[in-house]
């Protein structure tokens, strides 16, 4: 019998997909949480400290009082304790005397006690000297009153926090309920072209001739200076450098402090050989991104820019072109090797990480030299024909999913790492009939 | 009642390969569904992928038929025809796969929505071999 409620829907590769339904429900009481909380904390807001504050600068009436008394009101909050001046005052409101301890509106504590202690320095008690001090009463309650009256800035400061919870929720649970029970064709229908399609069910055809195969135009704005263009490489090396420079300082920086404090142990005798042992794999990861981020510094500076150009582009099914290679730099080449390479790249969540997988798919060696020299001032050059195999398929781009054709050039150079620079190529699709 | 009802899809020519920019069309019907037993029918010519990556989905072509309007009469066959983009080509790779459909899905007047798809071909590209072993 079928379950009228299923947690999993069916299986999609190598992972099952979850159930639409039960994504709908869960993301709705997500936002609907989000909203509640942001309602509830606003409420609480401004019914403890927006609409008491503006009543006080407001509404309170200006009257004056004595002072009788004061003290250093103190509490212990969780961070040690905290302190708030207050004054006991005498005033009288129609006829009726009232003796209260009073400050602000808020009855708030804090940490600084000497703030707090100059607050009440400037209240004198003198009983035979009575000396008179402005305060102002709630008409409504004549027995609430204050010594102080203004805005509390960092008010503002705390609202952000529930007028953003109120903000997320409010717009998720309105996109909710919008696609509530719509099915996903229907969703991405609208996504793609939301009026027409909505009203008119038109074609899905995008503005592109050969949609999802990426632009050809970031391969083709760069003129060469032997062939017709020059390939841009793929990854910056700058970017992965200082991405890995970052990582490497931000985890020594926190290995060194636990590094230093069991190092001190040891140089005055008290060793703390649990922490030492502790932090020892941290340490070997350390070294390793260190060891990593100068191996790719070498490979970066140490060998010269390669540089790849092609004699025709967008390259299709069947075809072939001209490629040149130019290697710079000073360097013994053990061996150096051209490829072709189609490879897929897919990318993943998994809890809330997200991965990307590639597999290549092809590879067709193109070029390979072993044992030369390559001088500096001359670079080296290979030019060596490619050739798309029929029926291949073409470059794909979408969200999580990739086709990616490239030049990959390869080199083994004596005293230095192995490197491997990728230039990217389109392949667009061949013309119906061809193969 | 829905129970034992299904959807038919048929491609004319039973094809299941088409070249880009060739004309797609078909038609669908509903079985075991009584007069009023549709509340709406959808229908998709998408692509979508399989494999580890998540799923992408694109809709190339969607109707919307209402019984409000009276356009999703159960009673008939009802008739579809679009022309196919040059891309994405359908594709059987090692971490990926390009799917091509028909997709009908029908809102039952009461019970759980069914849903059937046709699948078909786009272009001619062989399945991928891995170039790593």
């Amino acid at each position: 019998m079928a379950r009228t409620f299923r947690y999993y829907e069916k299986k999609r590769g190598d992972r099952r997909t979850g159930s639409s339904k039960l994504g709908s429900v869960g993301e709705a009481f997500l936002f609907a949480l989000f909203l509640f909380f942001g309602c509830v904390v606003l409420a609480v807001l401004l019914l403890t400290l927006a609409i008491p504050e503006w009543r006080a600068n407001h509404q309170f009436r200006e009257h004056v009082c004595v002072v009788l008394d004061k003290r250093l009101a103190e509490r212990h909050g969780d961070d040690g304790p905290l302190y708030r001046p207050e004054m006991q005052i005498r005033y009288t409101v129609d006829g009726e005397t009232y003796v209260r301890w009073a400050y602000d509106i808020h009855n708030t504590y804090s940490s600084g006690r000497e703030a707090a202690q100059q607050t009440l320095n400037q209240f004198h008690v003198d009983k035979d000297n009575t000396r008179e001090y402005p305060c102002w009463y709630d008409p409504d309650d004549p027995g609430t009153v204050v010594l102080v009256r203004g805005f509390s800035w960092w008010f503002w400061l705390v609202v952000i926090v529930p007028v953003s919870l109120i903000a997320i929720g409010g717009v998720g649970l309105i996109y909710s309920m919008r696609h509530w029970g719509q099915s996903a064709e229907r969703r991405a229908a609208m996504a793609q072209r939301p009026l027409e399609r909505e009203l008119f069910g038109t074609s899905g055809d995008t503005s592109s001739e050969f949609p999802y195969v990426p632009d050809v135009a970031q391969v083709t704005d760069s003129p060469g200076t032997r062939l017709r263009y020059r390939l841009p490489i793929l990854g910056s090396p700058g970017w992965a450098l200082l991405g890995l420079l970052l990582a490497c300082v931000f985890w020594n920086g926190i290995v060194s402090v636990f590094v230093g404090i069991a190092v001190t142990g040891h140089i005055g005798g008290n060793p703390d050989w649990f922490l030492t042992l502790f932090i020892t794999p941290f340490v070997a990861i350390g070294l390793g991104l260190a060891f990593f981020f100068v191996r790719q510094l070498l490979v970066t500076t140490g060998i010269g820019p390669t540089l790849v150009e092609i004699s025709d582009h967008p390259l299709r099914p069947g075809a072939a072109c001209q490629v040149l290679v130019m290697q710079s730099g000073r360097l013994t080449v053990n061996a150096m090797t051209i490829s072709l390479v189609c490879e897929e790249e897919a990318t993943y969540r998994q809890g809330t990480n997200t991965r990307t997988e590639t597999r290549a798919v092809y590879r067709d060696e193109l070029f390979r030299r072993e044992g030369f020299e390559v001088h500096r001032g001359m670079p080296f050059e290979a030019e060596c024909d490619i050739w798309v195999p029929e029926r291949a398929m073409h470059s794909f781009k979408a969200d999580h999913n990739e086709i990616r054709w490239k030049i990959v050039v390869e080199g083994d150079v004596a005293g230095w790492p192995d490197y491997q620079r990728s230039f990217a190529l389109i392949v667009q699709p061949g013309n119906p009939g061809d193969g | 009642m829905m129970n034992g009802s299904s959807i038919a899809i048929r491609l004319d020519g039973d094809r299941r390969t088409y070249e880009p920019g060739e004309t797609l069309s078909g038609e669908y019907s509903l079985l075991g569904v009584g007069r009023n037993g549709v509340k709406a029918a959808e229908v998709s010519v998408l692509w979508y992928t399989e494999g580890k990556g998540d799923e992408d989905l694109t809709v190339h072509q969607f109707w919307r038929f209402d019984a409000d309007e009276g356009t999703a009469d159960p009673g008939r066959d009802h008739r579809f025809e679009t022309t196919l983009p040059a891309s994405p080509l359908s594709y059987d790779g090692m971490i990926l796969k390009i799917r091509w459909c028909v997709r009908v899905r029908v809102f039952p007047t009461n019970g759980k929505q069914i849903v059937e798809q046709k699948d078909f071909r786009l272009g001619n590209v062989p399945p991928a071999e891995d170039a790593e072993l």
